[in-house]
This record gives C-alpha cells, sequence and structure tokens, in this order.
C-alpha cells in the first residue's frame, strides 16, 4: 500500500485527467438544459483546463524507477511521451471546436472520452506488465471506437466505428492469445521476469508462435501493413479531428508498447547501447520484413488516392514503416530515433490534417478536387499546407527531414545500411503524392470566381503553433538531441 | 476415473430430472388448449411472427447493456474484497473509489434517459408536436 | 488431476473455432460472438497456467480482467451495430461496404 501511496505522486498527469474526466461528467450531467452553445464552451474550457495541467505536470526530469509494484515504468521514453500526449489531445480539442462535422454536436461525451483516451495513451506508454499492455491497449479502443462513431446518425461514421471495432477486438484477443501463451512460458506477467525466464532458457518454437501473434496487436495500432486494413476506412468515416488524433497518439503508445515489449521483454541490452534478443528466436528479421511491407504497400496505395483524408490514412501508413526502420536497429539510438521521429510527425501531420478541416469548411469535400485553385483563395493556407507537406516528405530544412535522418542513421548504425536506401526510395516514392495535393492547390484553376478565405483568430493561432516547429526545427537541433537522449533512458529492472 | 464420475453422476441425474416431471405433470394436468394460452408469454404483450424468430424491440438491447457493464464491473470487486484484510485502510478508499466511478456512470446513463422506456429525448420532441407521451409506441415485441 | 495439455487443447480449439468464424461469418453479431470464443480461449490458457505454475496467481486476475473488458468491448459493438441497423436496416458486414477499401 505504501508503495501504491508513493507512485501516485509520481502518477499526478493521469491523476490530473482523471480529476478533469469526473468534473466533465458532472457538469455535463448538470448543464443538459443549456443551450448548446454555453454547455459546449464549459465544457471544452474545462476539458482544455485538464489537459494543459497535465502537460505543464508532465514535464519535467523523468524519473528512473517503476511505479505500483513495476507495473508502469516511470522513465525517459514516458517522460518524452506523457507532454506528447497531452498537446496531441490540446489540438483536437481545439481542431473540433473548428470541424464542420461536429457543428451542433453535443460535445460531452466526446470531451469525456478524450480525456480518457489521453490518459490510457500515458498508462499504454509505461506499461511494463502485461495486463498493464493490455488494459491500457484496450482502454485506448474501445474509448477509440466510440469516438470514431461519434456522429451516431451518419451512416459512414458508424459503418467506420465497427470495421474498426471488429478489426480491433479480433487484433487484440488474438495479441491476448499470444499473451497468455506467454504467460504459461515464463510464468510471469512483469515483462522483465519474462526477459530473466527467456535468458535463462530457450523457449524454441513456442516464441515464435507468441511473436507472430502479439506483433498482430501491435501493428493494428501502429497501422502496419498486414494489420491495417481499417486505418483508411476508419480515417474517412471518423470526424476529422478524431483522425487527426488517431493517427498520431495511438500511434506514439502503440510504438511505445513495440519498444516495451520487444526492447525490454524480449531483449537484453548489450555495451555500447545495442539490444540483443533472448529466448532463441532471432525477431529482427520480422520487424524488417514488417517495416519494408508497411513503408512501400503505404505509399503505393497513396498514390492511387482522390480522398484526401484516405490519402492522408495510406501516408500514416507509410510513415509507420519508416518508424519500424528504427525498431529494426536494436539500438537505444533507434529508440531515439524513433521517439523524435514521434514528436515531429505530431506537429506536420496534425498540420496537415488542420488545413483539411479548414478546407472542409468552406468547401465541405474531402476529396481532391476540392482543393483546386486555393492559392487564389488562400496562399496562406496554400503555403502552410505546402511546409506541412514538404515536412511530411522529409525535404530540408523542414523539421520532418531530421525526423527521418535520425531513424536512417540509426538504421546505417545497426549495419542496415540497404534498409535505410529502401526508407529513401520510398521517400521518393511519396514525394509525387504530397506534390500532387500542392499542385492541385497551387496550380489547377478553381472553378469560378470564389471569396477569398477569411480565418478565425483560434485558426490563425493553431496554424502557427503548427507551421513554427515545422519550418525552426531546424533551429532546436540541440532540443532534438535532449529528446532522444531521455526518451533511451529505458528503465531497466536486472 | 474417479473424478469424472461426479459429473457423470450429475448429468444422468439432471436428464433424468426433468424427464420424470415432465413425465409425471403430462399424466397427472387437465388437458384444454384454448389460442389465448397456447400463445409464447412475452411481458403480457402479444407476440408477433412465429416463436423460432421472436423479433424483440430494440430498446431491450439498450438494457441489456446497462445492465451488463454494471454486472460485470462488479467483478472486479471479487479479488478486492478477499485481500481486503491484508490490504489496510486504503483498500477501503480504493474500493469507495471504484464505487463512486460506477455511481458517476449510473448517473450519467439516468440523466441521459437510458433508463426509460421512451427516452427523455424523445418525449421532449413528442411534446413538442404535442402528442402524450402515453401515445408513443410501447410493446414488447416489434 | 487433468493435466495441462488438456486444457490446452480445448483453448487452442476454441481459439481455432473463433478465427475461422470471423473469416467465414457475415452477421456482425457473429462475428462478435466468435471474438468473444477467442477471449474466452486465452482465458483459458490463463487459468490453466495459473494452475499449474507455483506461485503464480496473477493469471487469475488476469483472467477476470479480461472478462470485464471483454464485456465492455462488446457492450460497445452491439450499440454500433444497434446504430448502424438503424440506418441500414440489416447487420451484414458485405453490404456495410460504402467505404471501399
Amino acid at each position: 500500500m505504501s508503495d501504491a501511496l508513493a507512485s501516485l505522486g509520481r502518477f499526478l498527469p493521469e491523476l490530473l485527467l482523471m480529476g478533469a474526466l469526473a468534473v466533465v461528467i458532472v457538469a455535463d450531467l448538470a448543464t443538459q438544459a443549456w443551450s448548446l452553445a454555453r454547455s459546449r464552451n464549459l465544457l471544452v474550457g474545462l476539458t482544455l483546463a485538464g489537459l494543459g495541467a497535465a502537460f505543464v505536470a508532465s514535464l519535467g526530469e523523468p524519473g528512473g524507477g517503476s511505479l505500483f509494484a513495476s507495473m508502469i515504468a516511470d522513465d525517459g521514453l514516458l517522460g518524452v511521451l506523457r507532454p506528447l500526449f497531452a498537446l496531441t489531445a490540446i489540438f483536437t480539442l481545439l481542431f473540433s471546436l473548428r470541424a464542420k462535422e461536429l457543428d451542433g454536436a453535443r460535445m460531452g461525451e466526446m470531451v469525456a472520452l478524450l480525456l480518457t483516451v489521453t490518459a490510457a495513451l500515458m498508462w499504454m506508454a509505461g506499461s511494463v506488465n502485461l495486463v498493464m499492455i493490455y488494459l491500457s491497449l484496450e482502454t485506448v479502443s474501445v474509448a477509440s471506437y466510440i469516438m470514431v462513431g461519434y456522429r451516431s446518425s451518419d451512416r459512414l461514421s458508424n459503418e467506420a466505428s465497427l470495421k474498426y471495432i471488429l478489426f480491433g477486438a479480433v487484433s487484440t484477443g488474438v495479441m491476448l492469445f499470444g499473451l497468455s501463451l506467454l504467460y504459461g512460458l515464463t510464468g510471469t506477467l512483469d515483462l522483465y521476469g519474462v526477459r530473466a525466464a527467456l535468458a535463462a532458457e530457450d523457449a524454441g518454437p513456442a516464441l515464435i508462435l507468441v511473436l507472430l501473434l502479439v506483433a498482430g496487436g501491435i501493428g493494428f495500432k501502429i497501422a502496419a501493413v498486414p494489420f491495417h486494413f481499417w486505418c483508411p476506412d476508419v480515417y474517412t468515416g471518423a470526424s476529422t479531428p478524431v483522425t487527426a488524433f488517431l493517427s498520431v497518439g495511438p500511434k506514439a503508445a502503440g510504438f511505445a508498447v513495440l519498444i516495451r515489449f520487444f526492447y525490454s521483454g524480449i531483449a537484453q541490452p548489450g555495451a555500447d547501447g545495442t539490444f540483443a534478443a533472448v529466448g532463441g528466436v532471432d525477431w529482427q528479421g520480422l520487424i524488417i520484413v514488417l517495416a519494408v511491407v508497411t513503408m512501400t504497400l503505404g505509399n503505393v496505395a497513396a498514390l492511387l488516392q482522390t480522398n484526401m483524408k484516405r490519402l492522408l490514412a495510406y501516408s500514416s501508413i507509410a510513415h509507420a514503416g519508416t518508424i519500424l526502420i528504427g525498431a529494426a536497429a536494436l539500438s537505444s539510438e533507434g529508440i531515439g530515433a524513433i521517439v523524435t521521429y514521434l514528436v515531429i510527425y505530431l506537429f506536420m501531420n496534425l498540420g496537415a490534417f488542420l488545413v483539411v478541416i479548414l478546407v472542409h469548411r468552406v468547401t465541405g469535400t474531402f476529396e481532391l478536387e476540392g482543393y483546386a485553385g486555393f492559392w487564389k483563395r488562400s496562399p496562406l493556407l496554400t503555403v502552410a499546407m505546402g511546409i506541412f507537406l514538404f515536412s511530411l516528405m522529409g525535404i530540408p530544412p523542414f523539421a520532418g527531414f531530421f525526423a527521418k535522418l535520425y531513424v536512417f542513421a540509426a538504421a546505417v548504425e545497426a549495419e542496415l545500411g540497404w534498409l535505410a536506401v529502401v526508407g529513401v526510395l520510398n521517400s521518393a516514392v511519396a514525394a509525387f503524392y504530397y506534390i500532387k495535393v500542392l499542385r492541385i492547390m497551387a496550380v489547377d484553376p478553381g472553378d469560378g470566381e470564389l471569396p477569398a478565405l477569411r480565418f478565425s483568430r483560434l485558426d490563425g493561432a493553431l496554424l502557427l503553433a503548427l507551421v513554427t516547429p515545422n519550418v525552426v526545427g531546424i533551429l532546436f537541433g540541440g532540443a532534438l538531441e535532449q529528446i532522444s537522449e531521455i526518451a533511451q533512458r529505458l528503465l531497466d529492472l536486472a | 476415473m474417479g473424478e469424472y464420475l461426479g459429473i457423470l453422476v450429475a448429468t444422468v441425474f439432471g436428464v433424468a430430472f426433468v424427464a420424470v416431471t415432465l413425465a409425471v405433470s403430462s399424466l397427472v394436468r387437465p388437458v384444454n388448449p384454448l389460442p389465448a394460452k397456447a400463445m409464447p408469454y412475452e411481458c403480457g404483450e402479444n407476440p408477433v411472427g412465429t416463436p423460432w424468430g421472436v423479433q424483440f424491440n430494440i430498446r431491450f438491447y439498450v438494457f441489456a447493456l446497462v445492465f451488463l457493464i454494471f454486472d460485470v464491473e462488479a467483478v472486479m470487486l471479487l479479488p478486492w474484497a478477499l485481500a481486503y484484510l491484508d490490504l489496510g485502510p486504503g483498500a477501503l478508499a480504493a474500493g469507495l473509489l471504484f464505487l463512486g466511478m460506477l455511481v458517476l456512470g449510473l448517473a450519467d446513463v439516468w440523466v441521459k434517459g437510458d433508463l426509460e422506456w421512451v427516452r427523455t429525448e424523445e418525449r421532449r420532441a413528442l411534446k413538442r408536436r404535442g402528442a402524450s407521451p402515453a401515445a408513443a409506441p410501447t410493446g414488447g415485441s416489434a | 488431476m487433468i493435466p495441462l495439455e488438456h486444457y490446452l487443447i480445448v483453448s487452442a480449439a476454441l481459439f481455432s473455432v473463433g478465427v475461422f468464424g470471423i473469416l467465414t461469418r457475415r452477421n456482425a453479431v457473429n462475428v462478435l460472438m466468435c471474438i468473444e470464443l477467442i477471449f474466452n480461449s486465452a482465458n483459458i490458457n490463463l487459468v490453466a497456467f495459473s494452475r499449474f505454475i507455483e506461485g503464480a496467481l496473477g493469471g487469475q486476475v488476469f483472467a477476470l480482467l479480461v472478462i470485464v473488458v471483454a464485456a465492455c468491448e462488446a457492450a460497445v459493438a452491439l450499440a454500433i451495430v444497434m446504430s448502424l441497423y438503424r440506418i441500414t436496416k440489416q447487420v451484414n458486414l458485405d453490404k456495410a461496404a460504402e467505404l471501399k477499401g
């Protein structure tokens, strides 16, 4: 019990989110009779306060131990990802104020779900126990199923949600079966105990089965091929702020679970920051195959898309593949590269989705044709989109370039130079569809004379907040190095 | 083999009990079928369609789902109760916190009107149209 | 005592039936039932291992938590199926294909 009480102090961001959740639910119930706009303002204000407090509380030097009898690792990886989740949720909330799809919708359940998912993402990023991994993953999943189906009178939203929950339940079920077998193999639910048991005795072919089953669950969360089928449909059917959230938050948490499970559970840190597989199964090949297939299929499929949300869905699949290169490196440097990539990806991908939301607000469409002639209507928006897309492409001097640079450098360091080459070739393919979008926006003539766009102050502030990190990323090389260095401090219980 | 014997005895006894009861009652009871008596019982409502393809009103599912969640959540209290004496005073606070969350959920369902046959919103809509809630479709089967 | 292998065979069979059903069934509710089979096959594993490994009670607690989570997931899934049914009047997965992909 004293351990639990001591852990609560290091658990402040999550506690704040839970507190805000209770307040928001009560406030929602108390304001049922209020007008829509009034209750919406109150709820969004309360949620913002909760998320902001959690963000501030999550900054600062990460601890080094584990919480709640080694359920959650309180280490550098969690220390970097916590603020990332809070920031993603804050942006999502502000996006939802501007999304046409959510106009006139009651926000009570949406903000409650957002707070739940954000807290669960933090649990997910810290879990070092099989039970905790499963519970946090399911909490994130179940809450995001409801978020996807939030517009309950909209057919597409429902259909996307149904597909999401069927795929999700199957893959988490399969993963759970794998975890139960791993428990049988090692006799413990603690990841470090699992590693100790596997290091003492090879597990043989059963471990291969476990790895394949668990890779299904994690692959679903990060939308890696061949577990990606839900991704384009769900991204299209969900309202755009939810799509933006799903493409950043759960993906980052999925990578955190991947690092925890593969690097702490079934690998051992060696000298000079490398990791070596334990248990007699060399799983590096599995990750490499996933990375190559995911990148290639994502990029090629994105070339064929005519809908902006589907295009960004396949683009996010391709990015997951690129990040997997970092995971294949089997080194601390690789972990740092993954997390740096995720941080930069937050700004570039949320930026692209913000432009999608603003365009949808005036044109009412997500089809690519709807983007024609935007240069004339709003040069500012076109330039912003250009910056986000160039960053996603990985063109210097934008931040996305550094994200890719770190990942490829980690691969080369691990003597996987050919994998880095595959990554670079894929980036070249990706350039085609990103530039296609820009060409449509900047060169294609729109139909007739449309009025120039006007932005609200919130739009301007959001655009500025998202553009700046992408442009001046180069100035903060030191900060990126620091993020990478902190993230590499992975909890290691012997 | 000995451990399985109990299962066998229980199975045989169960089957025999039902068979004997039915046999005895068919000998003793008067036979007087009426159309109204032959109808499947459904909470006092007249059923529609055959008993093999019973269509429940979709509202039943809402109640079932709400019940299911609260019912299953109570399972969490089982290990808590078992270990309660070893855990000290903090356990009481933890258990109360958990129950508090459940109460919050119940309050949410209640206020949003999901515990009523005619949902609050729909009733408001009906009122606006000038109809009384009693005129809303009720009944066990659709 | 019933040996561990028997439990594992039952759970593997349940798992296989579940996966087979998911791949062949076209009714959303049937697919959900098959998903429950998968969860329960894992539960059998967890409880059986916990019984046979000295001092490993964690598996039983894990199984309890899985039951709770699976119920919540099923509730959400059924709610979504109902909501879709209200709009389209059917629960066939082949027909829920407005989103191509």
